[in-house]
């Protein structure tokens, strides 16, 4: 019927202007600009301390930049006050953590289930049933009543991926969510968000991993210093930038890979 | 009135040495049933005040405001350091009699002995229960608040489906031991008259030389009563079990 929108004129998702933060004298964000469009998936790198949880938590209003625009979901979050207005707007975006963060007194179902029932007040026979395909969609179908303590890490952060997206997020944040998981089971954490990716979910993913980033992202940005010093396509971050600290970075996480201990190239 | 076989009862007792006489009047039997039901009664209304008023102020202690944490906490000293005993004669004989005359006699004034001691030893139940709460709830790591947050949980919610329930399942065997204490406690009722089995087997000891026999019997009906509070916790207990969350998995 109408005529069909040219994708890069839409007003993107999210969207950070000259974001500034610290936290008492230390400046952790100095001026930080960050476009993620409907159906993209934006990937972040940077050495540790750069400053690349900090710009997730200011995208779900966990924090509040002292400087700068925020606009997420054509919400000003920048200017709102009220903590109940913040809280409208997290429950549309989904948060996974590195360390998964499940609450352990309840059963798998019931973390996934827990925020729709009672925070969105969602009939509890539909919310199960979603629930129910999401576990599947995360490779979990028959762990509905075991406790985060019976789950492996790779299985304890597919549940916490199944728990955000019951809320049935605009998006979803991922913070380094391999980083403290075994070797065997970063992969089939990763194959999960790389089918929800090719399914059109919009994410932003801080992640240590070069090659899963490389592989499933429209866009790299890479942090330094509370700074977004490069970013652009896979392609031009990873190969043709030049950019000699980028450089620097990926290789020497390169080099790390993948045989070594930790699966981050920390210095701190 | 006096049932052949209770006579026959009373009887064979006697020849034991164990004077039960007072089972054949009507009336001091009527006391001493009457004290058993009081005794109970309290109990019953005293562990589920307690219980509520203890994650109340649990709750307040652990409130980011000031107004709320600090009248908690000076409630929870001033009732956990003074004596029971003192606290109730002075809501019983100041408070109540406060309320009486504003309202315009005894007579107006809807509450009685059985209420003020429910309401004063119930709180201070509340404090001791509400002290291990708020270490349960302190307990609970930075980063499962933040999981809450994040998914849109307010600080109400956060309270009532992420931190009492892991704080319950951390305090659970203190507040057991709390409540041992408190059914031991509603026998202060019988410092401002309310009837519970204390006092009305002093009542009836005074008239008669069985003090022994009626110790005894008080002993085993507490000793009861709490053995059955401490197999509910123990149930509990086994039933709030998580696999890999605190002691029992
Ligand atoms: N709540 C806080 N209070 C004080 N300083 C903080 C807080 N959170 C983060 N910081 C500081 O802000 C800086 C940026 O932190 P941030 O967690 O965003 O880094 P990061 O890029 O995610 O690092 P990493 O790779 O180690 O996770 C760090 O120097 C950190 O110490
Ligand atoms: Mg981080």
């Amino acid at each position: 019927m109408t005529t069909p929108v040219p994708p890069d004129s839409r007003p993107p998702l999210v969207r950070l202007r000259d974001v500034h933060l610290s936290f008492g004298a230390t400046e952790v964000l100095k001026g930080v600009d960050l476009d993620v469009r409907s159906g993209e998936a934006l990937s972040i790198i940077g050495p540790s301390g750069s400053g690349k949880s900090t710009i997730l938590r200011c995208i779900n209003g966990l924090i509040a930049p002292q400087r700068g625009e925020i606009h997420v979901a054509g919400t000003a979050l920048h200017q709102l006050t009220r903590e109940a207005d913040r809280l409208a707007l997290r429950k549309r975006i989904g948060f996974v953590f590195q360390q998964f963060n499940l609450f352990p007194h309840l059963s798998v179902l019931e973390n996934i289930a827990i925020a729709p029932v009672r925070i969105l007040g969602h009939p509890r026979d539909e919310v199960e049933r979603h629930a129910r395909d999401l576990l599947d969609r995360v490779r979990l179908s028959g762990k509905e009543r075991a406790y985060p303590g019976e789950l492996s890490g790779g299985q304890q952060q597919r549940v916490a991926i199944a728990r955000a997206l019951a809320m049935r997020p605009e998006l979803v944040l991922f913070d380094e969510v391999t980083s403290a998981l075994d070797p065997e089971t970063v992969g089939e954490v990763l194959a999960v968000i790389r089918d929800l990716i090719r399914d059109g979910l919009t994410s932003v993913l801080v992640t240590h991993e070069m090659r899963f980033a490389e592989e499933i992202s429209d866009v790299v940005v890479f942090t330094e210093g509370g700074r977004i010093v490069a970013q652009g396509p896979p392609d031009a971050i990873f190969h043709t930038n030049d950019n000699p600290r980028v450089t620097a970075f990926i290789t020497g996480l390169g080099n790390r890979e993948p045989a070594n201990t930790g699966t981050e190239g920390r210095a701190r | 009135m006096a049932d052949p076989l209770l006579l026959d009862l009373v009887k064979t007792a006697k020849s034991y040495g164990i004077n039960v006489g007072f089972l054949t009047s009507p009336h001091e039997r009527d006391i001493w049933l009457e004290g058993f039901r009081t005794t109970l009664t309290l109990v019953a209304t005293m562990i589920p005040v307690s219980l509520a008023a203890g994650m109340a102020l649990a709750a307040a202690l652990t409130a980011r405001q000031r107004w709320l944490a600090l009248p908690a906490r000076v409630f929870v000293e001033l009732t956990r350091n003074t004596p029971t005993l003192v606290q109730l004669s002075c809501a019983f004989l100041g408070l109540n009699m406060l309320i009486s005359q504003s309202l315009g006699g005894a007579g107006q004034n809807p509450f009685g002995a059985f209420f003020w001691v429910v309401l004063v030893v119930g709180l201070h139940g509340a404090a001791y229960h509400a002290e291990a709460l708020r270490a349960g709830i302190e307990a609970v790591p930075d980063t499962t608040l933040e999981a809450a947050r994040a998914l849109g949980f307010n600080r109400l919610e956060i309270l009532r489906w992420v931190e009492l329930p892991l704080a319950l399942r951390i305090a659970l065997p203190t507040i057991v031991n709390n409540l041992v204490t408190l059914v031991k406690l509603t026998t202060v009722g019988s410092a401002v008259a309310v009837g519970e089995i204390t006092y009305a087997s002093i009542m009836i000891w005074t008239q008669r030389d069985n003090v022994v026999e009626l110790m005894v019997v008080i002993l085993v009906f507490f000793s009861a009563i709490n053995l059955v509070v401490s197999q509910i916790g123990l149930w509990l207990e086994r039933r709030l079990a998580v696999p890999g969350l605190g002691v029992r998995s």
